[in-house]
């Protein structure tokens, strides 16, 4: 040991730390896309807030659920159902509404109650009867999707003013061409994001959820209140699947049972290559931010091109995905060579 | 000495299926004092400990703690009482700092938020207290095991704790860090809180303890001061018999015309750090191993099993060249080799002890040839029986045994498929006195059924107790080669050492 390291607080030592290194990488990525983006489609529009925001715009309910999700997997979990459990808010709001006539707003109160108590019942599975988070939100996949095809095989459209209101109200940005906005759900997305990093920094709970990721048995040893933070953990993110349902729900003002198929992995792929570690213990909602945004400006490129299939995108994520988790794997293996 | 007792323990009892692991024994803990606990591995250490912190309930007996009885439900509750308990293996987590390590549960909050700045800043302090000068805000896992050891330390005595238990600390240190714990531990002790200190090395104990306590099957030998009683005194009454059986242990006696049973001509790592390694063992004859972690000990055994491939040079067996590639290569060719990591590359911690054994043997015969379960039985019954595995029945799982007890299920594992060449790295760390013993007897009666040793170890006492010839390792090389017996530890230090004295401490 040297001399006497003390703590510098200032704010460039803090971003300093190597621990962000995913976060940047991200950012870094992310930049780059975004500048090739500028460099070929400039001059259509590719540079403009507009196409900016239109990427918070079109992926604020996968945002929403990434947040959540990012929790899970920061303890070591996974939760495949997430997109099933959206997707059933959906249902409920539309069939609650359109055919029940019940006040949709009524019906999103239900669908949090029952998202939160399945995220619970899962996590209790996972904590208490030790079945693996895979196989506990498989079932919870196939509960929530059985359910929806159950209230009704076909799509049914919301049409609820207030509802329709809520969807239409945004805010405009002023004094810039084309016309720029921001709607309810980028600001349920941001809102959301920050309400996670606090969670994760300010709270013991959430520092907790680090604990447990990094290794469980130890965090158990500590004293921690473990088996209560994982199952919060899963309830937290139904709370969330919800909450992107009801963006989702917003988005296409209609439900339907066979909507957000595959979400979860869209979802579970944003945390990840906003440099969330799978197999738990390292993750930020920033990272999971700009994993989101990063995610996204791939079918924008795609859309700008106007040429190439939109499976393009599935294939330029697929990439994403690689490259991070062989970034993981060497920032990883490096940190424990270090340490020889 | 104050003489105020922080903590008694009277007429301790708890059973087992099969087993009284704990007959009325007594334990009383001053405050400023260190208290070692020795015994041998299922002597009850670790069973008497687990009932103080409310890990097992013990069937009778109380614990007086500050004044009051007490009886803890849960290791989270000895601690909220302040009976605080670092174990031999880091139970923190890698992934946060070293500040939250010692903080987290507890971290202190400013406007319900966590107060990092704080929290940063205690650590800090708290780790000056301890001598160690690290930027607390990295994570833990940068830091060395010492380090590490002495975070859950710092964890552990922030918690207000009176009492500390310290369960074998140190096996995994070197000597350097061991120092700098001891400093630690000096000073808590000057700060008046009782320590446990459980631990297999005798020196440290002579070093550290105020008093030593030993148990034996379960029963309380005695509490003795640290100055009234000699090392070999304590020896002899943690194993309950003569020590001469040990310090009088024969070398193997090598025939004169034993032919060579293996030879490596100038083997080495390609592109590695270990090279040019010629050695040779003889039939019937114990070669043992010397060197600092590190120093090419544990690659040049691996080399001869086939873990890592020897890029260069030639191995021969009974004259005949060999090739080695592979550790099925090696078995086939009836070499043994006991991994240095028991836990993590020896034994299957979850399977029973009967499996553990068969699976050499198994494997060797192939899939289509499985062994009868009568069959599996009789072998696992023999080599229990034959090494005095202390197991109630060959259907527990190794996981749950002691260290040495997995040490010779390993060992089991491997005379059950009758090898000529045996390579042991390092079988008698963390194991105690006895069952260290009785390993170093296994291994030269297996010389004298004709049976080539090759044994590592750190401890060189051991070595030139037992080996016929010792050859000596430094920097991935060969050093040199003695004779045991007429060679003194000074001077395999010395040789070790080298000429520049690189301080190599692994």
């Amino acid at each position: 040991m040297s001399k006497p390291a003390r703590t510098r607080n200032t704010l460039l030592n803090r971003l300093m730390n190597p621990k962000f290194i995913m976060v940047y990488a991200t950012i870094v990525v992310f930049l780059l896309i975004y500048t090739i983006g500028a460099l070929l489609y400039g001059d259509k529009g590719f540079t403009t807030l507009r196409t900016f925001l239109n990427l918070f715009i079109d992926n604020a309910y996968v945002g929403i659920s990434a947040v959540g999700m990012t929790m899970v997997i920061i303890t070591g979990g996974i939760d495949l159902s997430v997109g099933a459990v959206a997707s059933l808010t959906g249902m409920f709001i539309a069939y609650g509404n359109t055919i029940l006539g019940i006040d949709p707003f009524i019906c999103i109160a239900f669908s949090i109650l029952i998202g939160v108590a399945l995220g619970l019942a899962m996590g209790a599975m996972i904590q208490y009867l030790k079945v693996p988070a895979f196989i506990a939100t498989l079932t919870g996949m196939f509960f929530a999707r059985g359910v929806c095809a159950l209230i009704s095989r076909e799509s049914i459209a919301i049409n609820h003013a207030a509802f329709n209101e809520l969807a239409k109200w945004r805010i405009k940005i002023p004094d810039v061409k084309p016309l720029a906005y921001v709607n309810f759900n980028v600001l349920l997305f941001i809102v959301m994001i920050l309400i996670g990093a606090y969670m994760l920094q300010a709270t013991r709970f959430g520092r907790n959820v680090y604990a447990i990721g990094g290794n469980e048995q130890s965090a158990s040893l500590m004293g921690l209140p473990v088996n209560r933070t994982k199952v919060l953990v899963y309830g937290f993110n139904g709370l969330c699947s919800v909450l992107a349902g009801v963006a989702y729900a917003l988005y296409v003002k209609s439900g339907w049972n066979l909507s957000l198929q595959g979400a979860e992995l869209d979802v579970i792929s944003s945390a990840v290559i906003g440099g969330t570690l799978l197999t738990g213990g390292v993750g930020y909602m920033f990272g999971t931010l700009f994993g989101v945004l990063l995610k996204s400006v791939i079918p924008a490129l795609i859309t700008f091109n106007g040429t190439l299939l939109s499976w393009w995108a599935k294939i330029g994520t697929g990439v994403l995905l690689l490259l991070f988790i062989g970034i993981q794997r060497i920032v990883v293996s490096a940190s424990a060579r270090k340490k020889l | 000495m104050t003489e105020s007792v922080i903590l008694s323990m009277q007429g301790m009892e708890i059973s087992f299926p099969g087993v009284k692991a704990l007959d009325r024994v007594d334990f009383t803990l001053r405050s400023g004092e260190v208290h070692a606990l020795l015994g041998e591995n299922g002597a009850g250490k670790s069973t008497l400990i687990k009932c103080l912190t409310g890990v097992h309930r013990m069937d009778a007996g109380r614990i007086m703690f500050d004044g009051s009885e007490i009886s803890p439900s849960s290791p989270q509750e000895a601690m909220k009482m302040g009976i605080s308990t670092v174990y031999q293996e880091i139970n923190l987590c890698p992934n946060l700092t070293v500040a939250e390590n010692i903080f987290i549960g507890r971290q202190p909050m400013k406007r319900s938020q966590i107060d990092w700045k704080e929290m940063n800043r205690r650590a800090s302090e708290l780790m000056e207290r301890f001598n160690i000068h690290i930027d607390v805000t990295r994570p833990l896992d940068i830091f060395s095991t010492a380090v590490q050891q002495i975070v859950s330390i710092a964890r552990a005595v922030d918690i207000q704790a009176k009492v500390l238990i310290l369960d074998e600390p140190t096996s995994s240190l070197d000597e350097n860090e061991v120092d700098r714990l001891f400093r630690v531990m000096e000073g808590l002790k000057k700060e008046g809180l009782g320590i446990i200190f459980i631990t297999h090395f005798l020196d440290q104990v002579f070093r550290i303890a105020d008093r030593i306590t030993v148990l034996r099957n379960g029963q309380l030998v005695g509490t003795f001061e640290a100055g009234g009683i000699t090392k070999l005194d304590l020896v002899t009454r943690m194993i309950g018999k003569d020590m001469d059986a040990i310090y009088n242990l024969k070398r193997p006696d090598v025939a004169k015309d034993a032919g060579k049973m293996l030879e490596a001509d100038r083997i080495g790592i390609t592109g590695g750090t270990v090279g040019d390694i010629s050695l040779h063992v003889k039939e019937g004859e114990l070669l043992g191993f010397a060197g600092l972690l590190g120093s090419g000990r544990t690659e040049t055994a691996q080399m001869l099993f086939g873990v890592t491939r020897a890029g260069k040079g030639s191995i021969r067996k009974q004259g005949k060249t060999i090739r080695v590639r592979h550790p099925i290569d090696a078995i086939g060719q009836k070499i043994a080799f006991c991994p240095e990591d028991r836990k993590r590359d020896g034994i299957i911690g979850d399977l029973s002890v009967r499996e553990n054994i068969m699976l050499v043997t198994q494997g060797r015969r192939g899939l289509f040839r499985p062994m009868s379960r009568q069959e599996q039985v009789q072998l696992a019954e023999k080599y229990v029986k034959l090494l005095g595995i202390m197991t109630p029945d060959i259907e527990k799982k190794v996981g749950e045994l002691s260290g040495g007890n997995q040490q010779k299920v390993i060992l089991a594992r491997w005379m059950a498929t009758d090898p000529d060449v045996l390579i042991l790295d390092e079988p008698t760390r963390g194991i105690d006195v006895g069952a260290k013993a009785e390993i170093q007897r296994l291994m030269i009666e297996l010389c004298g059924k004709g049976v080539s040793v090759l044994f590592i170890s750190s401890e060189l006492d051991e070595i030139i107790r037992c080996a016929n010839r010792i050859l000596i390792m430094r920097d991935g090389e060969k050093a040199a080669e003695v004779p045991g017996g007429s060679t003194t530890q000074h001077e395999i230090l010395s040789i070790i050492a080298g000429e520049g004295v690189q301080g190599g401490v692994a």
